[in-house]
C-alpha cells in the first residue's frame, strides 16, 4: 500500500494515474495537510486483507479541522463518476478545468475521475495560486467544465474583473452553501453555462443531492438525492444518508477504522429537513446548532440574515459570554461600511431576540481557509487584526 | 468624546438603535428591545463606560434615557456642561 502526498498538479496526475491503475490501496493526501504520514500508515496497516486491494483512502479534515481518512472502493467512485455524468448532462463536455486541490474528493470524483471514465481533458492549473494560468485555461476553454467552491467567488472578482468565460457549459458548486445571491453574477461570467449545486459530504465520498442553481431560491436547499442515494432527518433534525458510492470505513485517529455496513443510516453532519417541494433544506450544521438563554440559534440562519445586508462574507465561530453561556462571534470580509454595518444591527433588532444576537461584530481583510477552500472556522477565533464594531454586553 | 456622546452610543449599541432614534426623553415603551436583557445590557454598558453600578432597584426602574442621565448626574457625572 502506497502514501501519495499531493505536488505540483502535473506530477499527482502522472501519480494517481499509475496508482489507479495498480492493485494496491493507496491513500492520496493533500499537499498542505498536516497530517503525519506516520499515522496514516499505522491507518493503512490496520485494514483488513480484504481492502488492500482496490481502495483508496483520502484524507479530510471537512469543516470540523479535525483530520480523518475516508476509505472508498474504486468501483464504487467510477460508478458515482458514471452517475454524475448523466445526471449533470456531461456528455456535451470535453474538458474539466482543475481550479480545486486534486485531494479535495470533489474534484478527485468530479474531475480527475470523470475526465479518466470519459476519455476528457483535465486542464491542470493551480487555482487562485496562479492566476493568470487558471484565467488562461478559462479564456481558452471550449465545451468546459469546472469545479468550484463558493469561497472562490470574490478571488473571481479580484482576479478577473468583468471576465466572461463563454466556453464553459457547466458550472459545479459543492464544499458550502451555495451562492445563490451570487447566481446573477455567476451567469454573466459564464453565460452559456448550466449551473449546479452539489451537497454532499466526505463519508458520502462525496456526493448525496443535486440541483440547478435556478431550482431553488435559498442557499439551504439541496436539492434531491441522486440515483441510489436515500436521504432522511433523523430524531433530533439531523440529516442522514445511506449510498452504494459511500465510503466503506472511516479512520479518526483508530486504533481501528469505524467500518459502514451499507445498511445504517450515516449523519452528513448537517440538521436538514424535506421541503414539500421534495427537495431537501440545510438547517445548519449539526455543531452549529445550539441555545442560549434558552433561545436556540441556527448560525446558518443567522449568517444567510447577514448575507441579506452585506455584500461581503460572512462567517461565525462559537464562544462563551461571560457568565459562560454559549454564544456566537460573526466575522464579516471585508470591514463593513457603516451602512452595512446600521442594516446588519437594524435586521438582528427586527428578526431575533437579544439571545440570538452575537457577542461580537468583528472584520477581518480576509478570512482564513482550509486547503480544500472552505473556510476555516475553527481558525477564526485566533485570526489577528481583526477589529470589534460592536459587542453585546450580556 | 463628551458623557452625553458616549452615553448616546451607549444607548444605540444595547438597543440596537438607528442614531436618528435617539432622543433624552426616549421612553422605554417605544423601544422593543429596553427588554429584561436589555436593562442588564445597559447596567453593564453604564458600569463599562462611567464606572457606576446601577443598584437593581435603579436599573429596574429605568423609564427613560432621561432617567439615566438624573441618576448618573446625581452620582457626580455631568451631562449638562
Amino acid at each position: 500500500m502506497r502514501i501519495l502526498r499531493e505536488r505540483a498538479v502535473e506530477e499527482s496526475l502522472l501519480a494517481l494515474d499509475r496508482a489507479w491503475s495498480e492493485e494496491a490501496t493507496f491513500a492520496f493526501l493533500s499537499q498542505k495537510s498536516t497530517v503525519d504520514e506516520g499515522w496514516v500508515e499505522r491507518a493503512l496497516a490496520a485494514l483488513p486483507e480484504a481492502l488492500r486491494r482496490g481502495h483508496f483512502a483520502l484524507s479530510t479534515s471537512g469543516s470540523t479541522g479535525h483530520p480523518k481518512l475516508v476509505l472508498g472502493a474504486r468501483s464504487r467512485a467510477e460508478h458515482l463518476a458514471d452517475v454524475l455524468h448523466e445526471i449533470q448532462e456531461g456528455e456535451p463536455v470535453q474538458e474539466t478545468i482543475l481550479a480545486l486541490p486534486l485531494s479535495y474528493c470533489y474534484a478527485f470524483v468530479n474531475q480527475w475521475l470523470w475526465a479518466r471514465r470519459r476519455a476528457r481533458r483535465l486542464v491542470a492549473t493551480e487555482g487562485f495560486g496562479r492566476p493568470d494560468r487558471l484565467l488562461r485555461a478559462l479564456v481558452d476553454s471550449e465545451r468546459a467544465m469546472i469545479c468550484l467552491v463558493a469561497a472562490q467567488l470574490p478571488l473571481f472578482a479580484r482576479h478577473f474583473a468583468q471576465e466572461a468565460f463563454p466556453g464553459v457549459l457547466r458550472v459545479h458548486f459543492a464544499g458550502g452553501p451555495f451562492p445563490q445571491r451570487e447566481l446573477e453574477a455567476v451567469r454573466r461570467r459564464f453565460p452559456h453555462a448550466t449551473i449546479f449545486n452539489n451537497y454532499g459530504c466526505a463519508e458520502a465520498m462525496p456526493r448525496l443531492a443535486l440541483r440547478r442553481g435556478e431550482e431553488g431560491e435559498s442557499p439551504s436547499d439541496v436539492g434531491r438525492p441522486i440515483p441510489g442515494v436515500e436521504l432522511a432527518t433523523g430524531p433530533g433534525g439531523e440529516l442522514l444518508f445511506r449510498s452504494p458510492f459511500g465510503a466503506l470505513a472511516c479512520f479518526e485517529g483508530g486504533p481501528s477504522w469505524r467500518f459502514f455496513c451499507g445498511e445504517e443510516w450515516i449523519p452528513t453532519g448537517d440538521l436538514g429537513r424535506l421541503a414539500p417541494s421534495g427537495r431537501f433544506e440545510l438547517q445548519g450544521r449539526a455543531n452549529q446548532v445550539f441555545k442560549r438563554y434558552g433561545e436556540k440559534i441556527a448560525l446558518a440562519q443567522v449568517l444567510e440574515t447577514v448575507g441579506g445586508c452585506f455584500g461581503g462574507q460572512a462567517q461565525a465561530y462559537r464562544e462563551r459570554d461571560r457568565m459562560a453561556e454559549e454564544g456566537y462571534v460573526l466575522v464579516l470580509s471585508p470591514e463593513p461600511r457603516a451602512e452595512e454595518l446600521r442594516a446588519i444591527l437594524s435586521a438582528f433588532r427586527a428578526l431575533y431576540p437579544r439571545a440570538q444576537w452575537p457577542l461580537r461584530i468583528e472584520s477581518s481583510a480576509t478570512l482564513p481557509c482550509l486547503p480544500n477552500g472552505k473556510l476555516d472556522v475553527a481558525a477564526l477565533a485566533q485570526l489577528p487584526g481583526k477589529t470589534i464594531h460592536w459587542r453585546n454586553r450580556i | 468624546m463628551s458623557n452625553l456622546e458616549q452615553l448616546k452610543q451607549l444607548i444605540l449599541d444595547t438597543f440596537l438603535l438607528d442614531p436618528s432614534e435617539f432622543r433624552l426623553d426616549l421612553r422605554r415603551e417605544e423601544v422593543e428591545t429596553w427588554d429584561s436583557l436589555g436593562v442588564v445590557s445597559l447596567a453593564v454598558g453604564v458600569h463599562e463606560t462611567f464606572g457606576y453600578h446601577f443598584t437593581p432597584e435603579e436599573a429596574t426602574g429605568l423609564e427613560s434615557v432621561q432617567d439615566v442621565v438624573r441618576i448618573l448626574e446625581s452620582k457626580g457625572i455631568p451631562f449638562h456642561e
